[in-house]
């Protein structure tokens, strides 16, 4: 019954999450002929300076659909949807509702917090496990109606990744979520890393490489060099130490 | 071995920051009786409650349930199966209907009675569709205490049962406890500063103050051996020092000398009659005045 308690808990920001992702998929297809007819138009354009690089680059990568869906889709729209519902989806828990949400009542259950908060953490995580696959997948389904198509081992390699890596973000504002007791402070916190981490790499190019959107999305799978496994491995493993860490200070904590 | 008392606590000490919430209680609850913890506001009744069920960690001392340390994270689960809890601030699951917070809790606790759960709703007329955000106080205390009855347990802590509810209300919640202890086996601690529903359903309490345990016993022998005598002088009333046992405070105004005692009252008076009042009267004491008393020594 706990998992039910926090699906209840967290099932808006799930569905709401789903249907945007479903809906931004869905539009990433359905633009496909128009950006098409489009590139002609843009192919004068000045490549001086950053912007005008990753521009000539979107352009270049659209001139082929899977280039096109992993730049618009696995690079943009969905790394950055996914990460904002990864942060909101890690918010709140049992420190968050001290003041009003049934946590003394929670904790006169006959269970132990590192299961009440096991349990929370992997109902969330199947839901962005959900929240990278499911709108990777209509991807794949609506390319046909376009024309396309979009290999599944593609939508499986890149839905994976996005979830692996991304967890971070998931477990940082979990973790945050132990110490604060509101739930803006993390989602605030988390939210501005994750800005700076996107920022960074566009200001400073030599940092690019090394930014976690980069495993998420995995460009290095994309461009065929493999995939990106220290950067998944050392995400995975940052995301369980700081679970883990979450745990022993809600163990810790009085209520 | 059935433990003899449910709850025990020795020394029981709980810190927060510089705050001394709980400073060296001990007390112990036996088995089947129905204590009252009682004290005022900040006295430290809710941190024990939640150090007794694993809420919170104490700083020092020991507190046992059932036998099992309540500082030992599966222990405390233990205890928690056992126990049935009703907290001070009724919060529960504000989106959960009635019926879902039923199904709930129910899933937690094996020995759920379903025939308590059905009494309980047509007593306590509570709307199972209704979400929980949308029941009143007093309908939200009612569903807090079915779901605490209905688990079986073999101890109810209740943490201020009847706060923010109506005379009306307070009554209707007592009454159903009281049914319910007169028709189950269970033991029931429960924190109050409401001394009149103390006195009503208690047979033991306990009186704690500023963290320590300032009375504890069953209330029958506080009532047989609380006594207050009063001797009148017919000067200014001396100041003497009392031998007797159970001696509890002794305060003169003009020419009126009176003594609480917690021991009954011959041996003071006998003491008492050395000084040569011209009165000496022995008046039994009240919860009330009981704990009015021992707090106010205290100040």
């Amino acid at each position: 019954m706990l998992w039910y308690k926090s699906w209840l808990e967290t099932r808006w920001r799930f569905l709401i999450g789903l249907g945007l992702l479903i809906l931004s998929a869905a539009a990433t297809v359905a633009v496909y002929p128009q950006v098409v007819k489009l590139l002609p138009l843009v192919s004068n354009v000045d490549v001086s300076g950053q912007l005008g690089r990753q521009v000539a680059e979107s352009v270049a990568l659209s001139r082929d659909y899977r280039g096109y869906v992993w730049s618009s889709w696995f690079r943009e729209n969905l790394t950055r949807l996914w990460t904002l519902f990864a942060v909101l989806l890690g918010t709140g828990g049992l420190l968050a509702q001290s003041a009003g949400g049934g946590t003394l009542f929670t904790l006169s259950l006959p269970v132990s917090r590192t299961q009440l908060l096991g349990v929370r953490a992997a109902t969330s995580l199947a839901e962005l496990l959900l929240l990278a696959f499911v709108p990777s997948f209509v991807i794949a389904i609506l390319s046909p109606a376009v024309g396309q198509t979009y290999s599944i081992k593609d939508v499986l390699v890149h839905s994976a990744c996005m979830f692996i890596a991304g967890s971070a973000f998931f477990s940082l504002t979990f973790l945050l979520s132990s110490v604060f007791n509101d739930v803006w402070r993390p989602l605030l916190l988390v939210l501005c890393v994750a800005i700076v981490m996107a920022l960074s790499g566009f200001v400073i190019p030599s940092v690019a490489p090394y930014s976690p959107f980069r495993v998420m999305s995995a460009e290095v799978y994309f461009r065929r060099e493999g995939l990106p496994w220290l950067g998944l491995i050392a995400s995975a493993a940052l995301s369980v130490a700081m679970l883990y860490w979450a745990t022993r200070n809600i163990a810790r904590q009085d209520f | 071995m059935a433990e003899p008392f449910i709850i025990e606590t020795e020394d029981l000490r709980k810190n927060y920051g510089a705050v001394e919430a709980v400073r060296g209680l001990s007390l112990q609850v036996p088995a089947g009786s129905i204590c009252g913890f009682i004290g005022r506001n900040g006295a430290g009744k809710t941190t024990t409650i939640k150090v007794l069920l694993g809420m919170a960690r104490p700083t020092g001392g020991h507190a046992r349930v059932f036998g099992l340390d309540a500082d030992s994270e599966n222990a405390s689960v233990d205890i928690r199966r056992r126990t049935a809890f009703v907290s001070d601030d009724k919060d529960l699951y504000g989106y959960m209907t009635v019926a879902e917070m039923i199904r709930f809790t129910a899933a937690f606790f094996p020995r759920w009675r379903a025939d308590l759960q059905q009494r309980y709703l047509r007593t306590f007329e509570l709307p199972l569709d209704r979400k929980v955000k949308a029941l009143s106080s007093g309908m939200r205390t009612k569903l807090f205490l079915l779901l605490a009855l209905c688990r079986g347990a073999e101890l109810l802590i209740l943490d201020e049962p009847t706060s923010g509810l109506d005379p009306a209300m307070t009554e209707e919640v007592l009454r159903a406890l009281v049914a319910h202890v007169a028709s189950e086996e269970m033991t029931i601690f429960f924190s109050s500063h409401q001394l009149a529903e103390v006195d009503q359903i208690a047979d033991r309490v306990v009186i704690i103050d500023r963290g320590r345990a300032v009375v504890t016993g069953a209330l029958e022998d506080l009532r047989e051996n609380f006594r207050r005598i009063q001797l009148v002088f017919d000067g200014e009333a001396p100041s003497p020092t009392f031998h007797a046992p159970g001696v509890e405070r002794v305060w003169r105004k003009g020419r009126v000398l009176t003594v609480l005692s917690s021991d009954g009252s011959e041996r003071i008076v006998d003491e008492a009659r050395s000084l040569s009042p011209i009165s000496v009267e022995v008046v039994p004491v009240t919860l009330k005045e009981i704990f009015l008393e021992t707090v106010l020594t205290e100040d």
